[in-house]
């Protein structure tokens, strides 16, 4: 049912609108009322996210196909070079684990694209929507809620490619029980990524520089979350592995790992004199991570969307 | 909350921009929180003050950067005011500007959805109102193009389409005669009168202040940001008509101001459209062109004009007598005086018995309107000026019929108590 457009007011009708700067409690309803807003304006999100997912694939012979092929391919990719020509470094995995250190880099990239996609493409999107912005009165805040809701949806065809490869082919078993965790999962991931973007927009507006240091912030951020590295088959008596547990203070380390667990089950490494050792995935920590991450998304969401709400009445007039 | 009586309100409004030379300076100051300032507003507009009911139009007028543009901006809502307050009651849709909000890359039809949803409006409002903006817009195929290969006039007639059919309460418009060929102009006049007669508030600029007298019920004449005459139209265009005469080295913006240049005909309207054929001035009653007369001669201008569909677009015609320096010194039209031009074609005669202008040279400017009056289908100037010799000693416009004459009189009785004059 689409209520009636007329009761969906942009602003608030016969409200004065004022210079006044916005109060803290004015803040705190904009945060609690996102859901309200995106519900109202729902045409608006889903006519832009559609633009915004089809100029992808606009004028490719496979159109939709793309965005399940692409992830299929870097699968295989993952599997073939991972697996079967480096794989020979796991031989103390059972038999039908032997995908694992494949699967392993392609789930934690799976859920690092979303992010680092987000962060890319999303902390100048204010900037470069100046145009609309400065011409259009329509609430802003849904400019980057599409950057991240984009990358949330090119993931779940990634995850749709896992499944698809899981349940058909013999590489990886199918996952459990816990990938009932996904949904809560996702949501927040998106919540997290959505502050980020929020707050890395906003600043955008003020400080082009902005753009380049996230870009390398981020680059380092991937490299510092166990995406394409095992911690517990790192050598034992390595420096490094002192610094392991700093890895806690990561919120993307949760994420992963809650993502790993969902999907894959469980892996375990035996340990040796040659590594640490323990559980590389386990779908039984899945609860233990989503609330360490939670308490960060909830966080960057807050301050994300609290510093954008009061630099929004001056985005007109900077971008 | 009362019901607000107005469709729109401002009270003191004010808009400042904060310039910083370096991006540095920002830094700084945000550090500092608040104990440094790195840098100096400028304001675009300030003290701003209105009241327009619903039905009522407003127009704004003034130089560039006069601020017309950011009060529409901030009436519209894209940006926010730096002082003061403002209100409106019912839903806003704007024109800021030509395309604004088109993705370029998409196609006509799916930026009418774009857009819209954009003014918060429903996706399936606008299904819904699509065959009437496809209808209005005429762009025939081009629709289902990429809104880049439209020409900057397809660009206006699809943003303008949209923007009338969501049919808002309040409809904000920056300039928006400026492009679009006259016959799609024609249109859009029609379309705003519509959306007069429905009640609604039109707010709107314009360097033609012809249009703003013709439009507007009130204007605001602003300069560098603030006020300088408000009310009436016709009192505020004056107002500012006059300041222009007044400096006469803005007389070329004056010119293009009180009679706007034509933009070149479209296709369709050159084969279609009413025009005037030709224009010369005669002595009253012979067949002796003349165009170096003394004041007080007897003239008469000739126009012949041509109206492929008079049914249709029945016209008319004003004839004036303008100074060099811009300042209309009379004129008449035919919907003043109630005269009907019938037929598909034919020529029309203005009779100037004893032209009392004093010396210059004036430029007869001849406008052909449609059957109201409003929209000007062609501004017809003719090549040669008229030239006015005068032997006599008037200062002024006209020669009055002004003479002196010396009596004997006794001084007359004191006057009464005097009563001041007020507001005049």
């Amino acid at each position: 049912m689409t209520p009636d457009p007329h009761s969906a007011p942009l602003s608030m009708e016969g409200e004065w609108i004022s210079a006044r700067p916005a109060r803290a409690r004015e803040v705190l309803a904009r945060l609690a009322t996102l859901p309200a807003l995106v519900a109202r304006h729902r045409d608006l999100v889903t006519t832009t996210l559609k633009r915004d997912l089809t100029s992808r694939f606009q004028g490719t012979l496979l159109g939709w196909a793309w965005p399940v092929l692409q992830p299929l391919f870097l699968f295989a990719v993952y599997y073939f070079i991972f697996t079967q020509l480096l794989g020979q470094k796991m031989p103390f995995l059972p038999e039908e684990q032997k995908a694992g250190i494949g699967v392993y880099m392609f789930v934690g990239m799976l859920a690092w694209t979303a992010i680092g996609e987000a962060l890319a493409r999303g902390t100048g999107v204010i900037v470069e929507n100046g145009n609309l912005i400065k011409k259009l009165a329509f609430p802003s805040e849904i400019l980057p809620l599409n950057v991240v809701l984009a990358g949330l949806v090119m993931m779940l065809f990634s995850v749709l490619a896992f499944v698809l490869a899981a349940l058909f082919t013999p590489i990886w078993p199918a996952p459990g029980m816990a990938i009932l965790w996904l949904p809560l999962i996702v949501l927040l991931q998106g919540l997290f990524t959505y502050g980020l973007v929020l707050g890395l927009s906003t600043l955008q507006v003020f400080l082009r520089d902005t753009q380049q240091l996230v870009g390398m912030v981020t680059t380092v951020w991937m490299l510092a979350t166990p995406i394409f590295w095992v911690p517990e088959a790192m050598a034992k008596d390595s420096a490094i592995a002192a610094n392991f547990g700093l890895l806690a203070l990561n919120p993307v380390y949760h994420l992963v790992r809650a993502w790993r667990g969902a999907l894959m089950g469980d892996v375990n490494l035996p340990e040796s004199e040659y590594i640490t050792g323990g559980a590389a995935v386990s779908s039984a920590s899945v609860p233990h991570h989503l609330w360490s991450f939670g308490l960060w998304a909830v966080g960057a969401y807050v301050l994300g969307y609290a510093f954008f709400v009061l630099a929004q009445r001056r985005f007109a007039d900077e971008v | 909350m009362s019901t607000p009586r107005y469709a729109l309100e401002c009270e003191q409004l004010g808009k400042a921009y904060r310039v910083y030379s370096q991006p540095m300076k920002r830094v700084v100051e945000t550090l500092s929180l608040g104990r440094y300032r790195g840098h100096h507003e400028f304001w675009a507009l300030r003290g701003v003050n209105l009241q327009l009911r619903p039905g009522a139009s407003l127009g704004l007028c003034g130089a560039n950067g006069a601020g017309k543009s950011t009060l529409l901006k901030v009436l519209a809502g894209t940006t926010a005011p730096t002082e003061g307050r403002y209100r409106t009651n019912g839903r806003v849709a704007s024109l800021l500007e030509l395309g604004a909000g088109f993705h370029m890359d998409f196609t006509g039809r799916a930026n009418i959805v774009l857009n819209g949803v954009m003014m918060g409006f429903s996706k399936r409002d606008l299904e819904q109102k699509t065959p009437e903006i496809l209808e209005f817009a005429e762009l025939g195929s081009h629709i289902d193009e990429p809104v880049r290969t439209y020409s900057s006039g397809m660009g206006l007639r699809l943003g303008f389409a949209i923007a009338a059919a969501l049919d808002p309460e309040v409809l904000i418009i920056d300039e928006v005669f400026a492009v679009g060929d006259m016959y799609f102009q024609k249109k859009c006049v029609d379309r705003i009168y519509q959306f007069k007669k429905r009640n609604k508030t039109i707010v709107f600029c314009s360097h033609s202040l012809y249009d703003l007298r013709q439009f507007c019920d009130e204007a605001i004449w602003l300069e560098h940001g603030v006020t300088r005459a408000q009310g009436d139209s016709v009192f505020a265009t004056n107002e500012y008509a006059a300041f222009q005469r007044k400096h006469i080295g803005s007389a070329e913006e004056a010119a293009r101001s009180e009679h706007p240049e034509v933009p070149g005909l479209g296709a369709r309207a050159r084969h279609e459209l009413p025009r005037v054929v030709d224009a010369r001035i005669y002595r009253l009653g012979t067949d002796e062109e003349v165009y170096e007369i003394q004041s007080g001669d007897s003239i008469e201008v000739r126009v012949w004009w041509e109206n492929a569909h008079p049914e249709e677009n029945p016209i008319q015609v004003g004839i004036a007598f303008m100074r060099a320096d811009m300042t209309t010194c009379g004129g008449q039209a035919t919907h003043f005086q109630g005269v009907k031009l019938a037929g598909k074609q034919g020529c029309l005669v203005l009779q100037a018995p004893r032209l009392a202008l004093l010396s210059g040279q004036f430029l007869v400017p001849i406008v052909l309107f449609d059957g109201e009056g409003v929209h000007k289908y062609q501004e017809y100037l003719m090549p040669e000026n008229l030239l006015v010799r005068a032997y006599t000693r008037d200062i002024g416009l006209f020669r009055l019929d002004l003479a002196f004459t010396q009596r004997e009189l006794a001084p007359p009785p004191p006057r009464a108590e005097q009563r001041v004059a007020s507001g005049a």
